[in-house]
This record gives C-alpha cells, structure tokens and sequence, in this order.
C-alpha cells in the first residue's frame, strides 16, 4: 500500500524498491514511499522492527540492500537521536549545541561569523521557549530541557526535514505531548517534513497524518495514511490491544 | 620496558648531575639529543658549570638561575609541548582514546630508535622526526581501520600496539644502546637537554598544529558530540576525525624525539583531564589544559632540576600533582 504522492508539495525524499539491512542482509521487504514537505511521518514498529536501520539507510549512514533513495539537492536535514547519541561529557552549553544546527558541509572551517551564529542561536532559542537555559550546561538539563533545546538547532539550522528518533522516549505524558505538540508548531511554521521514529500509539495517531509500519519479524511493511496503517491487520496482530485503542483515540 | 638496559657510557644518560659536577663540560659530543655539538654551537657551549654544586647536596634555585640559558632550551619545549599537547588533548580525552596516545606516541618512540638503528647500519641516519612520524602515522592508521570481520574492540588493538611498539623499542634500544643513544631517554625523557633543531621543530609543528586546531574547532566538537548529526549535516566526519589523529600524531612525534615518550603521554592525557573536571565549558577547558601543559612541563623541569629525578618522570608527576588538585578544587567548589 503505497499513498498517492501530494503533487501539491515538493518531494524531499523518495525510497524506491528500497530493502534496508545489516552487512548486505536484508531484513524487510522492499518499500516504495515519498516523503513531501510539511507531511507529518510516523515510524512504528516493536523493538527489533528494523526501525533504526530504515532510519540510517534512509539518512545515507548505512547503505541499502537494493533499490534506491533519492532527496533533492541540498536538502537540509536535521537530526535528533535517542538519548545515547550525543556525548554528555563535552561541555557545551546549551546555546552552542544550538549553533552546531547551522554547521553544514565544510562551513566549520574558519574562525569567523560566531556574532551572527550566536544571534541565530538566541532567536532559534527564543522560538521554542528555551531562551531560560541559554547559558546553561546541555548535559545538566533535564531530558524535556535537553528536548527542546535541540528542537531550536533544528529551527537555527534552518530545517526542510526534521527526523527524530524516540524523542519523547524519557519524557512523562505531559512533556511528551507538549514536546509533539511544539513539533507541529514548527512544522507549520517552516514547512518542515517531520518523520518521528515513536511507540506512543495514541500520541501518534493525533499528530501524524503518514505512517510507516515496519515488522522485520513477519517481514512486512505497511505505508499509507496514520488511519489506513492503525487499521491495517498486520498492525492490529502487532499490537493487539494497544492498537484497538489507539485507533480510536 | 623495565628490561631496558642503559648504556653506561652513552652520552644519553648525561643528567643534572652530570651537567652540575664540577669541571664539567656542557654535552659537545656527538649525541644527537643532548645538546649542541662541536659544529652546532649552541647556548650550552658558553656555559661553564657551577663550581660550588657537588654530588652530595641538591642543586638550587640559584643554580638553575645562573645557567638559564643552558636550560631555557629544554623549559622551552617542556612548556610549548605541554600546552599544544595538553589542548589537543582535550579532545583525545573527550572521545575516550587515551591509551590511542600511549600506543602513538610509543611507536613514535620506536620510530626515533629504529633511525638511529638504520643510521648505525648504513651509515646514514634518517630524520628521527620524520620516522617517528611515519610509525606514529602507522599507528593510527592501524587504529582508524576497522576490518568488518575483526570481532575485537578498538581498545584490544590498541593494547596490541602498545605492547608491540614498547618491546621492539626496547629491542632496537638495546641495538643502538653502545652507540650513543639511550633508549631510556627517548622512551621515558630522561635527557635534560634538548637539540636547537628539535626545539625549533616543536615550535614551527606546535604551531601549525594550535592553527589547526583552531580551524578546525567547530568541526571537531560537532564530529565529536553528535557524529551521526554531523554526518546528515553534510560535515566529513571521518576526514575530521582523520584530520585529528594526524594533528596528534605530527605533534607526538616531534615532541617524542624532543623529550621522550612518557612526558607526551601525560601531557597528552593528564593537563586535558584536569582542565574538564575544573571547568564547564570547553574554550576554557582547552585554554586550562594548555595552561596546565605549560605548568607540567616547566615545572617538571624545575623540580627534576632541584631534586634530581629523571625529566620525564618529573615532568608526568607534576601534570598528576595538577590533576589532582584540580580535582580537589573542582569538590570544593561544589
């Protein structure tokens, strides 16, 4: 099940006949999708789905197993991984971590232009509330802190595809639905495609509008529309209960 | 490394005492670390060596001030190698690969050995720097490629070459031991002097290697922080992460063939880690571990000086004194 490209929208990424896997192994079917700016995707799946090496074939960290991927030139795209993926020993502040955001290709190199990096910084803070712990070390804020200060390094690096993974995953119900509800927020602001790897059925189901299924066990693969996928039965075998009520809300 | 077995009569072993006894000459002779020699005259070749110290009273303060200039050489590069080392390590010490450095600057010790073994076999002896640099190039190298049917943790290998490098400089030390060279000296820094060239080639590569730094600063930390975010940023993080290791093995060698392979490895390690548990953000990490390089390496200097202990040794003590104490001021604080 494949849902019609919006022509209405630019396409951003396109998987064709893609099988992702380890070592030259594939461990799902191929998918056909399309990714479109201010679409809204949801990566769902148990542990071990095969949602994390989808995730890094489709970012071009591991390579596919067939088929392709294809982004339009220069895509900006900005990632934010599950907790274990940046180190808290380096001690940067929260301000900096956001000016990292703007970093792209070769532009490291060199000493000048901190002012302007700094002002984008403030105001990427300023956008998601977070201008309070500017001046703070990230790796002393809490995990909803830390959350929304990468948030504003996707706005200073000026974003067109946010991908983030689990990133509600230490938060409590209500930050968890403040931090989805800031994503929207972004996301129709600057028209960012959002694709957001998450086992929160029900949070899920009120914020995207696409999903992504993915079973590496039963070797299958749903795409369509949130509602199509909550309806589909592999979903509902994968989730049993969970998926009942998630998909009425 | 405890079977090295130093040569007696090698000008290697000059040490203060020697430099001190009186009627003693400054070293002329041909070692190629200690010093100036009869065709390269040097500072050391105006000096005459205080009468007044003998064998069986320390050295003072007084001493080191009247034959500055003999010493300012070795304090010199104690002190610039100490702080570009100390910086760099900075971000050896954030990604985790301290004992990198060991096995690094290890090899670059058997780098500087194996020229001089090359130049008692064939008559010409190969820049030491430059050997030093091509093993320590090697060295990294062989910890940067990950075979994907290798099943063992980056930290085995390097242990591997660690063990590797240490037992073949002994080995070619014990070769060139009767010729000149002391091993202990290029292995622990126990020389006090060092060779115009070699401190002028610390100087220039320490240069060029805080310019680097410098350059390449943001993209080091970002590579570093968040690499799978730097990689979908478009940064080249294996040609950072090359572009690292590189740095610190043109910087460990150079500072190897100067003052010995175990004052590299504490300043590459000791000052960094000082400076990140004494400060929470990391330009003034990197400018306190520079300092605290600087520290170690002077007053390493100093105190091997006025209590007779061998440089290098000294030298590593001091960076641990000062690690110590930072960590002391750091619970205080808190």
């Amino acid at each position: 099940m494949m849902p019609a490209r919006d022509l209405s929208r630019p396409e951003l990424f396109r998987c064709q006949q893609l099988r992702v896997g380890i070592s030259g192994r594939a461990i799902l079917p191929a998918i056909d999708l399309s990714i479109s700016a201010g679409q809204f995707w949801a990566v769902l799946g148990r542990n071990g789905a095969g949602k994390t090496t989808w995730l890094r074939t489709l970012l071009g960290l591991l390579p596919p197993v067939s088929g392709s991927v294809r982004s339009v030139s220069d895509v900006r795209v900005s990632y934010l991984p599950q907790r274990s993926g940046l180190d808290d020993l380096y001690p940067l502040l929260a301000r900096e971590v956001v000016s990292l955001g703007a970093e792209r290709g070769w532009s490291f190199v060199g000493m000048t232009g901190s002012a302007a990096r700094r002002a984008r910084a403030q105001r990427a803070l300023g956008e998601v509330g977070a201008q309070d712990f500017a001046e703070r070390p990230f790796r002393s804020l809490s995990e909803g802190q830390k959350q929304r200060v990468l948030f504003a390094r996707l706005v200073a690096g000026e974003a067109e595809v946010a991908i983030l993974d689990e990133p509600t995953s230490a938060m409590d119900r209500i930050a968890e639905r403040e931090a989805f509800e800031l994503i929207r927020e972004l996301q129709s602001k600057h028209g960012l495609a959002v694709l957001v790897v998450s086992h929160y059925l029900s949070i899920v189901r009120e914020f995207a509008d696409r999903a992504l299924l993915l079973d590496a066990d039963a070797e299958q693969v749903v795409v369509g529309t949130t509602a199509q996928v909550f309806e589909h039965p592999a979903f509902r075998r994968r989730y049993g209960d969970l998926a009942a009520g998630a998909a009425h809300g | 490394m405890a079977d090295a077995q130093p040569a007696p009569a090698a000008s290697g072993d000059l040490d203060f005492d020697a430099l001190l006894a009186p009627g003693a000459q400054p070293p002329g002779a041909p070692a190629p670390r200690l010093g100036p020699t009869a065709s390269e005259p040097g500072p050391a070749s105006t000096l005459t060596a205080p009468a007044s110290v003998g064998h069986e009273e320390h050295p003072t303060w007084q001493d080191f001030a009247d034959n500055w200039p003999l010493y300012r050489d070795p304090v010199a590069c104690g002190v610039v190698a100490g702080a570009v080392l100390g910086a760099l390590g900075v971000f050896v010490v954030l990604r985790r690969a301290v004992f990198v450095t060991a096995a690094v600057s290890q090899s670059a010790a058997l780098g500087v050995a194996l020229a001089f073994l090359l130049g008692i076999h064939l008559g010409v002896t190969p820049p030491p720097v430059l050997c030093a640099f091509l093993l320590a190039l090697a060295a990294t190298g062989v910890l940067a490629w990950r075979s994907p049917s290798t099943r063992l943790p980056r930290e085995a290998i390097v242990g591997l070459l660690y063990v590797v490098a240490s037992a073949l400089a002994v080995l070619v030390g014990d070769r060139i031991a009767q010729e000149a060279e002391d091993i202990n000296a290029i292995l622990f820094g126990t020389a006090v002097l060092v060779r115009p060239e070699d401190l002028l080639a610390v100087l220039v590569v320490s240069g060029l290697v805080l310019g680097a730094l410098a350059a390449l600063y943001r993209g080091l930390v970002f590579a570093g922080f968040d690499p799978d975010g730097a990689r979908i940023q478009g940064l080249p993080v294996a040609r950072i992460e090359l572009a690292l290791w590189t740095l610190v093995a043109l910087e460990v060698s150079v500072t190897t063939r100067a003052i010995g392979a175990l004052p590299v490895f504490a300043f590459s390690v000791l000052p960094a880690m000082a400076a990140l548990r004494a400060s929470s953000r990391l330009p003034s990490a990197l400018l306190l571990a520079g300092v605290f390089g600087a520290l170690s390496g002077g007053l390493g200097y100093l105190s091997a000086f006025l209590l007779r202990f061998p440089v290098g040794a000294a030298e590593a003590c001091v960076a641990a004194v000062l690690f110590s104490l930072a960590v002391l001021l750091a619970r205080l604080r808190t």
